[in-house]
């Protein structure tokens, strides 16, 4: 693996706290400029990752760099971290988080002037500069902390789940004002929201157990996949049905989660009639989509239906 | 990037907080101000104490207030730190190019400042209804509280910041804070004369740094002689190092975010 040119660059890292071992050979080549997501279920490992390179945790064996070096509390004035949970203080005002933590960024005088309110502009937060953080919305200071993040005008920023609790129209809002950042920021995102990362990432890399299972473009990793998404929702979903149904010609994945069943078939207007002879009113619904993402991260991370099909 | 200008932005945020949080400001200076009123008229007037210079048991006890407002200020002001873990600043602060120590010293003199103006409101505040003697004259007299407030408060941040830093939650900080500041708070002189304690009572008074604190302060402002008292240069010797010492321990005490690899 090549590190030359990378953003970040990552071999064999493994972390343990206690028992535990969080991260258990996690390699990862993130290329500069665009959004490459790390998507994993929690405590895959992803937030771990993201405070190494913040450089908050050390990893106990493995090999990191970060712009071309081990991460370093130097190297923090190049890079910007949005953390999952909020760390704006309710008791200041927002145009005031901002100066604080630009001071503390190492942005003084006019700099610091100018860009606080362009960026209070860019994030749709001018109107509420001069209010307590502790009256913004969770969307507004989920933003907040974005546009702290990015007032030191960092090479690299870390988005640790950044739109958790967000109603999606915040969302839109937040992906809107980071799409204009694409390429002059490498922007990496830890996420277990796949629908975003489909729609946001150039590039992703899934997680699992503390390593990466798999890493490519979204269309890459969606290769393979059969053409449609069908999802059931199948209480009584047994073992044996289910494997009637991976023997159907046509049938691709198939995983159960709770309730729902996710099946890719070639083509689901011949898949769900045959279901419905199967199953009958055992079936309360269904629902039919083009493969995504989410399908390809089922294919690689989720338990399978007898760890095979 | 300047540790100087991180330390400074970290203090004035600090001390905008502080200022802010006007019930506990206010809450901060009020308390001892009763304290000194009811419970110095009460004693003086109910009890006529005769070991004390004309019975005056207010001024002798304004001392001792002005070191229980230290105590309040201090630990209140070091609570700060469980609010910015628990709502995540402190891991902001802790992602910064800077070392968490500049960050705590940010942090601590904005304590120490706060403690200071007031410990002195309360001394101004009282002075003027109280009979000092002010026996080395009021400026010199008024120059040495200070200087005793100041390597006071220095000394209550350090240990406060000490176990702020180690405390998981901000009701053991306060239980922990009261159970150690408020025994030293009893045997230091501040409610009643050391020297005619017993013996046990007297030792455990010299051990305590606090002791010294108010000493200092009684001879600035309230002693008319020496007699009964330690004396100014034991005093800063002993408040003086015991203050550096403890605040360099709690500026030894890093913050640790509970991070567990989630």
């Amino acid at each position: 693996m090549e590190q030359s040119g990378a953003a970040i660059w990552a071999r064999n890292i493994v972390r343990d706290y206690g028992e535990r071992r969080a991260l258990d050979g996690f390699s990862l080549e993130v290329p500069r400029g665009g959004i490459f997501g790390i998507l994993g279920p929690n405590g895959s490992g992803k937030s771990t990752f993201i405070a190494m390179l913040a450089a908050m945790e050390r990893p106990g064996a493995g090999e990191l760099r970060v712009l071309g070096e081990a991460p370093s509390r130097a190297l923090r004035a190049r890079v910007g971290t949005v953390f999952q949970e909020n760390s704006a203080d309710p008791l200041m005002r927002t145009a005031e988080y901002l100066r604080f933590a630009g001071r503390l960024f190492g942005i003084h005088g006019g700099a610091l002037k100018a860009r606080i309110p362009a960026l209070l502009e860019r994030f749709g937060l001018a109107q509420r500069a001069g209010d307590p953080v502790s009256t913004l919305s969770g969307g507004m200071r989920r933003r907040l902390e974005v546009a702290r993040a990015l007032l030191h005008e960092p090479e690299i920023l870390l988005l640790d789940e950044p739109t958790t609790g967000v109603d999606p129209e915040e969302r839109q809002i937040l992906w809107d004002t980071l799409g204009e950042a694409r390429g002059a920021t490498t922007v990496l995102l830890a996420t277990n929201d796949l629908a975003e990362a489909d729609a946001a990432c150039d590039r992703v890399a899934f997680v699992q157990g503390g390593r990466v299972v798999a890493s490519g473009t979204p269309a890459e990793l969606k290769q393979g996949l059969r053409r449609d998404a069908v999802r059931i929702t199948w209480p009584g979903a047994s073992a044996e049905e289910l494997a009637v149904v991976a023997g159907w010609a046509g049938t691709g994945e198939i995983l159960r989660i709770g309730d729902i069943v996710h099946v890719t078939a070639d083509d689901a207007s011949a898949l769900v009639p045959r279901l419905f002879e199967l199953a009958g009113r055992g079936i309360r619904g269904v629902s039919i989509e083009s493969s995504s993402l989410e399908d390809a991260y089922f294919r690689y991370i989720q338990r399978r239906v007898g760890d095979s099909k | 990037m300047s540790a100087l200008a991180a330390v400074t932005t970290m203090a004035e945020r600090e001390l905008l907080n502080i200022v802010r949080s006007r019930s506990q400001l206010y809450s901060s200076v009020l308390t001892p101000l009763m304290f000194l009123v009811f419970l110095g008229n009460g004693v003086s007037s109910g009890l006529q104490p005769a070991n004390l210079a004309a019975g005056n048991f207010t001024a002798y006890l304004v001392a001792g207030t002005v070191v229980m407002t230290s105590v309040f200020s201090s630990t209140f002001s070091s609570a700060s730190y469980f609010r910015d873990r628990d709502n995540g600043v402190l891991r902001l602060l802790l992602s910064t190019p800077h070392h968490p120590r500049v960050i705590l010293l940010g942090k601590s003199l904005a304590s120490l400042v706060i403690g200071v103006v007031q410990a002195l409101v309360v001394l101004v505040a009282a002075a003027p209804f109280v009979e000092f003697e002010w026996q080395y004259g009021v400026v010199p007299g008024f120059v040495i509280a200070v200087s005793a407030v100041v390597l006071l408060n220095l000394m209550l941040t350090g240990l406060a910041q000490a176990f702020a830093s180690r405390i998981q939650s901000m009701q053991g900080f306060h239980l922990l804070m009261n159970l150690a500041l408020f025994p030293l708070l009893f045997f230091s002189g501040a409610f009643f004369p050391i020297d005619g304690l017993p013996v046990w009572l007297r030792v455990m008074a010299f051990a305590n740094p606090l002791t010294y604190a108010v000493d200092a302060m009684q001879l600035a402002a309230y002693a008319a002689g020496g007699e009964g008292f330690i004396g100014l240069p034991i005093d800063f010797a002993v408040l003086g190092t015991v203050a550096v010492l403890v605040y360099a321990l709690g500026l030894s005490r890093i913050p640790r975010l509970t991070h567990s690899g989630q």
